[in-house]
């Protein structure tokens, strides 16, 4: 009896844990962050308002979703072939690809950000080679633009976006892909009506991680984009810290969470996520 | 006993711990005869015997050092600890609001200082400790009193410009006469008064600022602005580097990078953007009041504001420190009297009432 007693005692602290955590450290600042968007300046919904009517709060937003959009498909594309390599490679190929997966996934995201600096700037690695081969008589302006945003983002994103491909890959059994080609299928026919649907809900959580994480960057625009590439995550740091509007900073907080949280929502119903871990 | 003098026990015998006049064993009998042990524990010095000061860290952390704390230090017995977290605006109302401030000084933007204290969150400074007379004239405000002066200037590329040098925020804008690209200042404070002047408005006339006729004057030079520079280092590095030909810079940095470019870069106070930065305090700051404006008092003197103009090319606050300034830092005085003649005051009253707005629709349109 006692060591029922015991495990039932060990099940609801166990239980209880995560809740019990998660209540008083996110629950209730975030409740917190909801009261600021409604009673700062003063009570009322002007900041929600203002969310959706001011155009210069309109462009950042859309500046946000464009280049995540970017991000997101070149990044989901550039993770595709690299896990397909990863899994599918020679053992030489496979050591190459975990070394060029997991090296720039260790190194912190502000050094990644300055290293393209380094490289991209006028006098930089990058307009050297060009220089010196002749490609270019002028050096590029290829550091402080949307370019360099985009790619740095897309340095950081692409190891996100190949785990969930490469397990999806790994589930793959060979011999489906063996019977398509047995039956007549050409190799291209074999991977767009066979291997591409099964790897789908790989690239679905692919496209779901890159795109949520990409919304909350933030040094990555602010040190490559020359200062003129605000988004949304630096526009809610500059509401809080330089403007000090605060009321405004929470609802565009709220605005952000609210449609990470629609969107996940509606790509979860659209492919279950959840078979993944099988 | 009364608590008072219980409490002036316990500092004789800490000062004397300090001082190295009383062991440890002795020290700690000595509390707990005073029945105050639990209080204090040496080594772990308390809230009232530490003073926080607060400014914009890197270089600027053992530049205090020299220039203002170790000396207050020795004169007062209070520890200093410098935090080089940055103070601001939001950063200080966080404090505030939270209601327990940890900052007891902070090297704050003024117009931060103004309007926090008109919204009840600042200790106004207090005159009968810190010396009006010591300050600049005209720079004494009722929320924050000069730490130095800063200017914003026009730096550029001298291997370039070297034979007519720009002297004024109308060369800078003149692409044609100044080929190359130029760099700018992405939290905007001096940015709108150069558009200004520029596009020819008398600097006596500058404020109130005309934001929109700023605005389409930057939206003019936005095409050659490879870079809104967020941290003075990357002001520098963009001139080093050659990736712009003329930048608006913080005169400091533009002398840092004339030093490290061996006159390659090369900058002028003509038609700078002068203005201090202000000692702020907290409202229930952790030390009290009291202690800080002793502190900031402390800091007026002659002897420590040339110190933190050699240390780091900060202008001095107080007038008479120009007369100890060493002849090869004259030039980069951003306060004294011919270097203040060839620039514009910075007004902080504008600030204080535009500055989230203006700075609103200036990333709109650096964003665009």
């Amino acid at each position: 009896m006692g060591s029922v007693r015991q495990t039932q005692v060990l099940q609801t602290v166990l239980l209880w844990t995560l809740p019990v955590l998660v209540l008083p450290f996110y629950i209730a600042p975030l409740l917190g962050v909801f009261e600021w968007s409604l009673s700062r300046p003063e009570p009322g919904l002007q900041n929600y308002v203002r969310l959706v009517t001011d155009g210069d709060v309109i462009a950042v937003l859309l500046r946000t979703f464009r280049i995540c959009l970017l991000v997101t498909l070149i990044s989901v594309l550039c993770a595709y072939l690299l896990a397909y390599h990863w899994v599918f490679g020679s053992p030489a190929r496979r050591l190459i690809m975990e070394i060029c997966i997991f090296i720039p996934f260790w190194i912190s995201v502000l050094i990644r950000a300055f290293g393209w600096i380094v490289l991209l700037r006028t006098k930089g690695v990058a307009n050297d080679i060009l220089l010196f081969s002749g490609v270019i008589s002028d050096p590029l302006y290829l550091v402080r633009t949307e370019f360099s945003v985009v790619l740095g983002m897309v340095h950081f994103m692409v190891p996100f976006a190949v785990f969930p491909l490469a397990s999806v890959m790994r589930q793959i059994d060979p011999k489906i892909l063996l019977a398509s080609r047995g039956m007549g299928a050409s190799a291209s026919f074999t991977f767009f009506n066979a291997f591409l649907p099964l790897t789908l809900a790989g690239i679905v959580a692919a496209i779901i991680i890159v795109f949520v994480f990409s919304l909350g960057f933030f040094i990555t625009p602010a040190v490559l984009g020359g200062g003129k590439i605000v988004m949304i995550a630096e526009y809610i740091y500059i509401q809080m810290f330089q403007t000090t509007n605060w009321g405004f900073g929470a609802a565009l907080s709220v605005g952000l969470l609210a449609i990470v949280a629609i969107l996940s929502a509606l790509l979860f119903r659209v492919i279950r996520p959840e078979r993944l871990v099988r | 006993m009364n608590k008072d003098f219980k409490r002036d026990c316990v500092d004789l015998l800490r000062s004397k711990y300090e001082a190295g006049q009383l062991n440890r064993r002795t020290l700690l009998a000595g509390l707990t005869a005073l029945g105050v042990s639990a209080v204090w524990r040496p080594g772990k010095a308390g809230a009232a015997d530490q003073l926080v000061v607060v400014n914009w860290g890197g270089d600027a952390i053992p530049a205090y050092e020299q220039a203002f704390t170790k000396s207050f230090s020795t004169a007062t017995g209070t520890t200093i600890q410098i935090d080089g977290s940055g103070p601001l605006e939001g950063s200080m109302k966080t404090q505030f609001e939270s209601g327990s401030v940890r900052w007891d000084v902070c090297d704050a933007e003024p117009y931060s200082a103004l309007r926090l204290g008109r919204a009840g969150m600042i200790e106004p400074i207090d005159y009968s400790i810190v010396d009006k007379s010591k300050i600049e004239p005209g720079f004494a405000d009722e929320f924050s009193a000069p730490s130095y002066f800063y200017s914003h200037v026009i730096a550029y590329d001298a291997t370039k410009f070297g034979a007519k040098p720009p002297s004024s925020w109308a060369d800078f804008w003149d692409v044609e006469k100044y080929p190359g690209k130029r760099t700018l200042y992405k939290w905007m404070t001096g940015v709108l008064e150069a558009a200004l002047l520029a596009d020819g408005v008398d600097p006596a006339e500058l404020y109130p600022l005309d934001v929109d006729r700023a605005l389409a004057k930057i939206e003019g030079l936005k095409p050659h602005v490879a870079s809104f520079w967020q941290s003075g280092a990357e002001s520098q590095q963009l001139l080093r580097d050659g990736e712009v030909s003329m930048g608006f810079l913080w005169h400091t940095r533009a002398s840092l990078t004339e030093r490290d470019t061996e006159g390659d870069v090369r900058w002028t106070f003509d038609q700078g953007l002068v203005t201090p930065s202000g000692w702020t305090v907290i409202k229930n700051n952790p030390s009290g009041a009291k202690t800080a404006m002793e502190f900031i008092a402390h800091c007026q003197k002659p002897e420590y504001q040339v110190i933190l103009l050699q240390e780091l090319g900060n202008g001095p606050a107080n007038p008479a420190a120009h007369a100890l300034v060493p002849a090869d830092f004259a030039s980069v005085d951003a306060s004294s009297k011919e270097n203040f003649a060839r620039q514009i005051a910075i007004q902080s009253e504008w600030y204080a009432e535009h500055f989230g707005g203006a700075l609103d629709k200036y990333l709109a349109l650096i964003g665009s």
